[in-house]
Parts: structure tokens; sequence; C-alpha cells
């Protein structure tokens, strides 16, 4: 054994070391730092934008909005970008937490289509920029569905048991309070953005009248199940369910995964670029995003994960298969069924968590 | 008992313990008070905590709304049925396991000891994903019993390695006397053993059964739609429901549960501990 000063020398050591290195990124004076969903862009389009802005892009990851703004609630600083979705956008405005966007330095801004812009959570497009979207709908296994006479183009496939009895446990839903209600909301003829308890009160009691035929709650298994056949009915992203139908083709199945938007309408996901008040490099960040608006950057999203595409200029660089799919780019007249989620107020907030609750409990 | 050979002066007492009675002041009690208040406080409108300007903005509300309600009682005695049924498969478990270490000759001990701790060295979460891999083929996974295998699992080496050092310590020559005296192997173990390791068995008990009900991993990972316990319950009103003062509240009924439990333990352990000298 080695005597104790020793092993404290070490330790000493072993601490400058790690004080070195933390210091390092301090000190690389043209990075900007973005905090991005997973696999959100592809890594030619950041070695491109390195190329561009001579500059590092560094990035952290969440996986979902509620985990970022729970980050930043408790201190986190140095981000320049965000990329949260409409709702989160609204909750970061409201807190003060955005810096303005400087529209003279975004030419590209141009390309974004005019149905994405000015937004209810923005009016103006003063803090935001559109970067993808998703819609959530029902995949399904087509062959299956076609054998079983099953609509395939409405919520009814996932809450009616007349139908979901012919596929018992071959179905699974979204793990999320706020988009399983919100599809249930949706069947009713309701708004995902409705205030009256009531009638989250209907939803819940249609949810626990499917629930017992449902295979899971699942949120991102569903698109291994869907590909490999084990499961023939699930609620989730449309860039999933294009990615289960890709590895469904690629393995050669004996079915095809198709996926459709209800048409009792759905809820409509635009993640956007913003500032963050505490990032150290706004003209990095405000070159970062119009590099991102020219159409072959934006057009790179849709291709790496199959998400839907507010720039018009990128249309031209997006696969073919892409393009086309309904459910990924919904048609204008489709559009007008699309909703937004949006944040309630605390007292509503805590009664739909409890009835969520007992939704998992029963 | 002999008589501590040096008494450290007072001086030298304050010093050694002034930094870690500071820490755990600052960092535990200072934490715990805020989570305390916190469950007194209105939600903000995007989450966290309503600015406070008086004490008259303080409210039961959470703990009206935790307490008229039976669907949180119920999540409560599940996640203690939980915590009870893996304490008890740990003890049945890691009883043999610690009487047989603490009877390998004593070089051999140290390198078993060190294989009961060996899971520690690679991370919890990779150890359980493992779980996922063993129990998806054989349909168990997402049941209440991939729960509770996750959790026996997790939390076996916290009973093992108390149970070892207080078996370890037996004397011998107690189980050869009461042989001696006419006590079968049955007998030897129930009237010698077992009352001399209660103080393990009651330590390890505390170790498994208090993680293990606040434990939001095991049933996230392991466990199916309806397996959620209490510290699912906490961890979603932090994060995805952003409702602190229901999370606090929540968070301070398990401590003020599990407390209460803790006392009990020390309570019956100072009983077991009456027990065994009236044995010996």
């Amino acid at each position: 054994m080695s005597p104790p000063y020793h092993q404290c020398r070490v330790f000493a050591l072993i601490l400058s070391a790690a004080l070195l290195l933390a210091s390092l990124p301090l000190r690389a004076a043209d990075t900007l730092y973005l905090y991005n969903w997973n696999n959100y862009i592809s890594e030619d389009t950041v070695k491109r934008f390195e190329a561009h802005c001579r500059c590092q892009l560094k990035q952290d990851y969440y996986s979902d909005n509620e985990e970022m703004l729970a980050k930043l609630e408790a201190g986190a600083v140095g981000y320049d970008v965000l990329v949260p979705t409409g709702n989160a956008v609204e909750s970061l405005v409201r807190r003060k937490a955005l810096r303005e966007i400087d529209k003279a330095k975004l030419p590209n801004l141009r390309n974004v289509k005019r149905e994405f812009l000015d937004a209810w959570f923005d009016p103006g497009n003063r803090y935001s920029v559109p970067y993808a979207t998703s819609v959530t709908l029902l995949g399904y296994n087509a062959s299956k569905m076609k054998e079983l006479d099953l609509p395939t183009d409405s919520w009814a496939l996932i809450f009616e048991p007349k139908h979901l009895q012919k596929i018992k446990g071959r179905v699974t839903v979204l793990n999320s309070q706020r988009e399983l209600m919100a599809a249930a909301m949706k069947y009713l003829g309701y708004s995902v953005q409705e205030h009256d308890p009531a009638k989250w009160g209907e939803a819940k009691r249609l949810i626990l009248r499917a629930k017992p035929y449902w295979a899971a709650f699942s949120n991102s298994t569903y698109i291994k199940d869907l590909a490999i056949g084990t499961i023939w009915v699930a609620h989730g992203y449309s860039n999933d369910m294009f990615r289960a139908q890709q590895d469904a083709a690629a393995a050669k199945r004996p079915f095809t995964i198709g996926f459709a938007t209800p048409k009792e309408g759905a809820v409509l996901a635009v993640d956007n670029f913003v500032l963050h008040k505490s990032g150290r490099r706004p003209d990095l960040a405000h070159q970062f995003i119009d590099f991102m608006l020219e159409g072959r950057n934006a057009g790179d999203v849709s291709n790496l994960i199959g998400a839907g595409n507010p720039n018009a200029a990128a249309t031209q660089h997006i696969l073919p298969e892409i393009a086309v799919s309904p459910g990924i780019f919904p048609p204008p007249a489709e559009l007008q069924r699309l909703e937004m989620l949006r944040d309630f107020d605390p007292k509503l907030r805590r009664s739909l968590s409890r009835m969520w609750t007992e939704i998992k409990v029963r | 008992m002999s008589e501590p050979r040096t008494q450290p002066s007072g001086l030298t007492k304050w010093v050694v313990t002034l930094p870690p009675t500071a820490f755990l002041l600052t960092f535990f009690l200072a934490t715990a008070l805020i989570v305390v208040v916190a469950g007194f406080r209105e939600t903000g409108e995007f989450g966290g905590l309503a600015p406070i300007d008086s004490l008259a903005a303080l409210t039961l509300d959470a703990y009206h709304f935790l307490g008229g309600d039976v669907i949180y009682l119920e999540i409560f005695a599940r996640s203690f049925l939980v915590a009870a049924l893996t304490t008890l498969i740990c003890i049945v478990l890691a009883y043999p396991l610690a009487w047989l270490i603490a009877r390998s000759p004593k070089r051999r001990r140290d390198f078993l000891v060190l294989l009961v701790i060996l899971p520690f060295a690679s991370n919890f979460l990779v150890r359980i994903y493992a779980w996922i891999m063993l129990l998806g083929p054989v349909n168990l996974l997402y049941t209440p019993f991939a729960v509770v295998v996750g959790m026996v699992y997790a939390h076996l080496p916290f009973m093992v390695l108390p149970l070892y050092t207080n078996l370890e310590k037996h004397d011998p020559a107690l189980l050869e006397a009461a042989q001696d005296l006419g006590a079968n192997g049955w007998t030897r173990f129930w009237r010698v053993t077992f009352p001399l390791s209660l103080p393990g068995i009651f330590s390890g008990s505390a170790l498994v059964f208090i993680p293990v009900l606040g434990m939001f991993a095991v049933p996230e990972l392991l466990g199916g739609t309806g397996d959620i316990l209490i510290g699912n319950l906490i961890k979603e009103q932090f994060l995805e429901n952003r409702d602190w003062p229901l999370g606090s509240a929540l968070s301070i009924m398990l401590t003020v549960c599990v407390l209460a439990l803790a006392g009990l333990t020390a309570w019956a352990s100072k009983r077991g501990l009456h027990g065994t000298e009236a044995v010996t």
C-alpha cells in the first residue's frame, strides 16, 4: 500500500488536470453552444456550418421540452441557441428568457413558408424561427388493416372497442399525458387547448375504456415493434412512423407500414430556433440560424429523420418519398385541422396530472 | 470494555467535525427546508414556484389535493408493498450468502466480498438495461414481477454487506457451546445465530427498504403502464408536469413515512439487541 501522502499527491494531480480540462472550453473563443434535440442535425450539416463560420459547434441534447425547461429553470447558462417546440417557446418568451432576433441578419428568413410564420406563440416572430415539424398520428400495418377491414383514417381505431377487439394487444399509444389526452380530445371533437376540466374528464373515460385493449404506453419502442410486425397500430410521431416504414421495407417484410393523420385532426409540433439570453455569441447564433435556413441545410433534417419542413427552399433538396408523404407534409387543407399543444394554467395542469395518474394506475 | 486510550481535546474535536457538520447543515438541512416550504407554495404560471411576498401566500392546497384522493394513497400503499417484498426477498437471498462468506477461510472472504460489490463498478442503468434483455424474451418484461426482480437485484448487496459484517463477528465458541448443550443445527441457528444477527438484518433492511421506496428508474424501465410508485409520481410532478408544490408535498409525505419507519427500526433493533443479551 502506498503511503497516504502519495495518494494525496495523485489525487491533487488528477484534480488539477480535471480543472485544466474544464477551463479549456472557456478559452476556445469561437464556439457556438446549441442545446438541441437528439439526432436533429446531421453531422454533414454540422461540418459544413463549422467550415462556413470557422467556428466550433458544441451540442448538448435533450429528449423533451420539459427536460430542457427544467434545466434552464435550474439556472443553466451559456447556450446560444435552443430548439423548443411552440408551447415551450411561449413559456420561454413569457419568462423573458429569450433574446430578440435581428431579422436584418437573417436574409434567408424569406425561405420560411408563410403559414408557419406569425404563430400564436410568437406573433411577428420576434424571438423564434421555425425549423422542423411533426404530426402526432397513427401508424399501422397496412396489410393487417386491410385484412381485418379496419378504418385507418380515424382515431376510432385506437379508441373504439368495436375496432379494438380485432387488434387487442397489438396497439401502443404514446406514454405522454399531453399527446394521448389530446388525441382523445380530437376524437371527441374538442380542441386540444380546451380549458373545461369536464371535457378532459370525458377524454379520460374514453382512454380508460380503450386501455384494456392496448399492449403498452410506448414512446420509442413502437418504431421497432411496427417494423417487425408485433404491433399493428401505434399512436406516435410522423417522423418515427416514417422510420418504421423504411425499416420494414429495408428488411423486406411481407407487409407494409402506413401512416395517416386522422380525419378528426391531430397535434402538430413545430420546433423553432430561439436565442437564449445567456448566450455569449449572438453573432454566431444569427449566422447559424441563417445558415440553417438555406434550402439545402434546411432539407437535411427531413432527409435525416423524416421531419416535416417549414422551409420552402428546402423542398427541392428533400428525398421524393419524404416530400410527397401527406403524413409528413400535411396538405394545406389538412393543416387547418391540426392544432398545437399549449401550456395550461397550474390548476388545470394539476387536475390533468391527476387524471393521468388514474389512467396509469387503473 | 476498556476506556478509550486518548480523549481528543475539545478544540481538535471542533476542527475535525466542523466541516462535515457545516456541509450537512447547508446541503441537507437547507435543501430539505426548501422542499418543505415549496410544499406550501403555489405553482408558478409556467412551472416552478409562484413568487412569494408574504406568509399569507402560503397554502395547504397541495396537501388538500393529495389528502382528498384515494388514488395517491393507493400508490403509497403499493410502494410500501413493493419495498416490503423487496426487503423480504433480499433477506432470504442475502442471509445464506452472507453466512457462507463469513464462514469462508479468512483470505477468501475479502475476495468474495469484492465479488458482491463488483456490480457497482458498472453503471446502474446499464445493469438495469441488461435485465430488459434478460426478461424481454421470456415475456416477463413490463410486469410487477420485473419491477421486484430489478429492485432485489439493485439492492441485494446492501443487505449482504451489513449481514456479513454482523455474522463475521459471531464467536464460533457460542455455537460449540450450544452443540455441547445438545442443540441441533436448527436450534443452534434459531436460538443463537439468528438473534445475534438481528442488528445486521435491521440495518440491511433499512438500507434496502428506504431507497426502494423512492426509486423511480426501475419501475420506469422494467415496469408496465400501471407499475408506478411514489418515486415516479414525484419525478412526474417536477419534470413533465412542472408542479413543484405537489411534488414537494409528496416528497414530504414520503420522508415522514420513512422517518417513522427508521425510528421504528431503530427501536426494534434496540429491543433485538436486548433480546440477544438475554440469549448470551
